[in-house]
């Protein structure tokens, strides 16, 4: 009897053990198995990240395949790492990554690689050579005309706009700025940006500086913040000089931080890619591309519902950024 | 005899004087070239923003005038700001959360102080490890997240106006106060002596450990209740809040013409820095400047006092 209920308690151990191991089909390969596709974000607990599995767990649904999303709890090259390790291991079939050192990420990687494992980066890229493709959410240019698009949307023919970014060194602003700078000079001509000022990527310094682009500018239409803390920054100058609505706000951002002044009318729109679909195209490619449908040199792919996309060498580009406002904001949490 | 009194008065107060000067010249020609540098809301905007660094600076003078440095005060800040933020989150009453703040500001500068005097390791070495140790930690701990206060927090609960107008009293009050002790105090005639010479004050029964300990203390505690008077001026905080602070702070003291190598300055004169430097920004924004010339400027009149107080000394000791 005793030996029947240590029997039992072990079995029920056992099975709890079984339970709760993350990776519940690790025995041998059945002809059955799933593909198993492993995700990894720069940080587990950060939100723009749980919204692209979001849409990831959609494509993992959508395609059956086993679908592994693990990841530092903050963001440790170190840690990445060691997961890919562990997934080299596991023997999955692809690995889509979040870098957050690319240096760091890239002899792992080529290990997976060497392994005959699939790898696609997503958000930001590994060494080139590391990685089979990368899921490139928004290119310069990208952004660079969305942000003027929709600033002369708002502004109309004519008028004066100001422009806040981080630093006046920081290459991929400087990167945006052209572009924003091409488009005007080829689309909107007798829109004329006035100002330049830097904010140190501080929300707080962004307040300051809107505050006297107003003074200094009283024709001033619009302000465009480019760094993601001058948004807020600069909507909060604008509410407090009681300009709301004759200073419009537009910018790079986040959709939670500027939530609140998109409601109340200070900022208009707020411009990002959806970081939903990053997810779900991070799935679709690196599954086709471990079932062999993805090659290098193609030029467009099929993402299950959101469309084709087009392929730039081994850049897949998500598309056109989305812009957030007042009236789909809710929808997001990030 | 008077006469040389006054002489002896006018160069207590030259660097004064000439600060007052130079700020006179540069709003001086803003009222010719960009006259639209005068509006009451920008300018009362502009006052509120500096009040959280004029508390701060003032803190740090001390620290100097010491001739210790706290290069921490920046990532105070921001831990401060954040902490402060997510007690008011939880809606706690912002009386308390002010002495909280503070509190949490002593306790860091107290670190600092304790390391400095107690362990005798140079100020600059442990406030660069404090500094860089606690806006890692708050990186980590907030991944650039902003902080989202309810809305009673900003402007304490008062109208715009009437919460800018608190915020640039409050910061005025603490200057006058801690200039006035300056000059009466008998802890604050100690605290010169430290910094003029260690060793002689500790001869003369000044405790110079507990003194120097001291000095830290109160810039953490100035650092929290300017985190409080910053918190209160939108209704979000970034976590990045602070940043940069230290340069400001010791800018203003330096230029202000408290002596780097300690024992001499006054808090008017860090009050006269303060507001030349605060000006410089606004001032190119309103001619029109790239904004690639304002450090160079900053830097510049940086390098102008240090230059200025070598002259001086010089000219004193031969």
């Amino acid at each position: 009897m005793k030996y029947l209920i240590v029997t039992a308690i072990l079995g029920m151990l056992a099975f709890a053990g079984c339970n709760k191991s993350p990776e519940p089909a690790s025995g041998p390969v059945s002809p059955a198995k799933k593909m198993t596709i492993a995700l990894m974000p720069k940080s587990k607990g950060n939100a723009y990240f749980i919204s692209c599995k979001k849409g990831a767990d959609k494509a993992a649904h959508e395609l059956n395949v086993e679908l592994i999303f693990d990841g530092p709890t903050d963001p440790d090259p170190a840690r990445q790492n060691e997961i890919i390790e562990n997934w080299i291991t596991l023997g999955v079939d692809a690995i889509a990554v979040a870098c957050e050192n690319k240096e760091g990420i890239s002899t792992a990687l080529r290990k997976a690689k060497g392994k005959g494992i699939k790898v696609i980066t997503y958000d930001s890229d590994a060494a080139t050579d590391s990685r089979d493709f990368f899921v490139n959410q928004a290119t310069a240019q990208g952004i660079g005309f969305s942000l003027m698009d929709e600033a002369a949307r708002l502004m109309g023919p004519e008028g004066e706009f100001a422009i806040i970014t981080a630093s006046l060194t920081a290459a991929n602003m400087n990167e945006w700025q052209k572009n924003i700078e091409a488009r005007r000079a080829k689309n909107y001509p007798r829109l004329k940006m006035v100002a330049l000022r830097p904010c140190d990527d501080l929300k707080d310094k962004a307040q300051s500086e809107a505050t006297a682009l107003m003074a200094a500018n009283p024709n001033l239409k619009l302000i465009m913040a480019i760094c993601s803390p001058a948004v807020p920054g600069a909507a909060e100058a604008v509410k407090q000089a009681g300009k709301t609505g004759k200073v419009k706000v537009i910018g790079l951002g986040l959709p939670n931080e500027n939530k609140k002044y998109l409601k109340e009318g200070v900022t208009e729109s707020v411009i990002l890619w959806k970081t939903e679909d990053l997810g779900y195209l991070t799935i679709y490619a690196a599954h086709s591309l471990a079932n062999g449908a993805l090659k290098a040199g193609a030029k467009t792919f099929k993402a299950g519902t959101i469309g084709d996309f087009e392929i730039q060498g081994d850049n897949i580009l998500l598309g056109k950024p989305f812009v957030f406002n007042k009236d789909n904001v809710d929808q997001f949490d990030f | 005899m008077k006469a040389s009194k006054t002489i002896k008065n006018a160069s207590r107060f030259s660097r004064e004087i000439t600060l007052g000067i130079g700020l006179l010249i540069i709003l001086a020609t803003l009222a010719v070239v960009a006259p639209g540098f005068y509006q009451a809301q920008p300018l009362l905007s502009l006052l509120t923003r500096e009040a959280p660094s004029l508390i701060v600076a003032c803190g740090m003078a001390w620290v100097i005038i010491c001739r210790q440095i706290d290069i921490s005060v920046g990532s105070q800040f921001g831990l401060c700001s954040v902490c402060a933020g997510l007690l008011a989150g939880m809606h706690w009453p912002i009386a308390l959360v002010g002495i909280c703040a503070m509190a949490l500001g002593a306790l860091l500068g107290w670190v600092n102080g304790f390391l400095v005097a107690g362990l005798r390791l140079p100020s600059i070495v442990v406030t660069l490890a404090t500094m860089v140790t606690l806006r890692e930690g708050l990186r980590w701990k907030r991944q650039g997240e902003f902080v989202t206060l309810p809305d009673t927090v900003q402007w304490f609960g008062f109208s715009q106006q009437q919460g800018q107008v608190t915020i640039i009293v409050v910061s005025l009050l603490v200057l006058i106060i801690l200039a006035v002790t300056a000059r009466h105090l008998s802890l604050a005639r100690d605290i010169y002596a430290v910094g003029s010479d260690a060793e002689a004050a500790r001869l003369a029964g000044i405790p110079a450990l507990r003194i120097t300990c001291f000095v830290f203390v109160l810039l953490g505690a100035l650092t929290g209740l300017a985190a409080i008077l910053n918190m209160a001026q939108a209704p979000q905080v970034d976590p990045k809040t602070g940043t940069g602070l230290e340069l400001k702070a010791i800018a203003a003291v330096v230029v202000g013409g408290v002596s780097i190598s300690g024992g001499r300055g006054s808090l008017w004169g860090v009050f006269l820095g303060l507001l030349l430097l605060a000006c410089i920004s606004p001032a190119l924004t309103h001619l029109h400047v790239e904004a690639y010339w304002e450090r160079a400027i900053h830097g510049g009149i940086i390098l102008i006092a240090v230059a200025g107080d070598r002259f001086k000394q010089g000219k004193e000791n031969s």
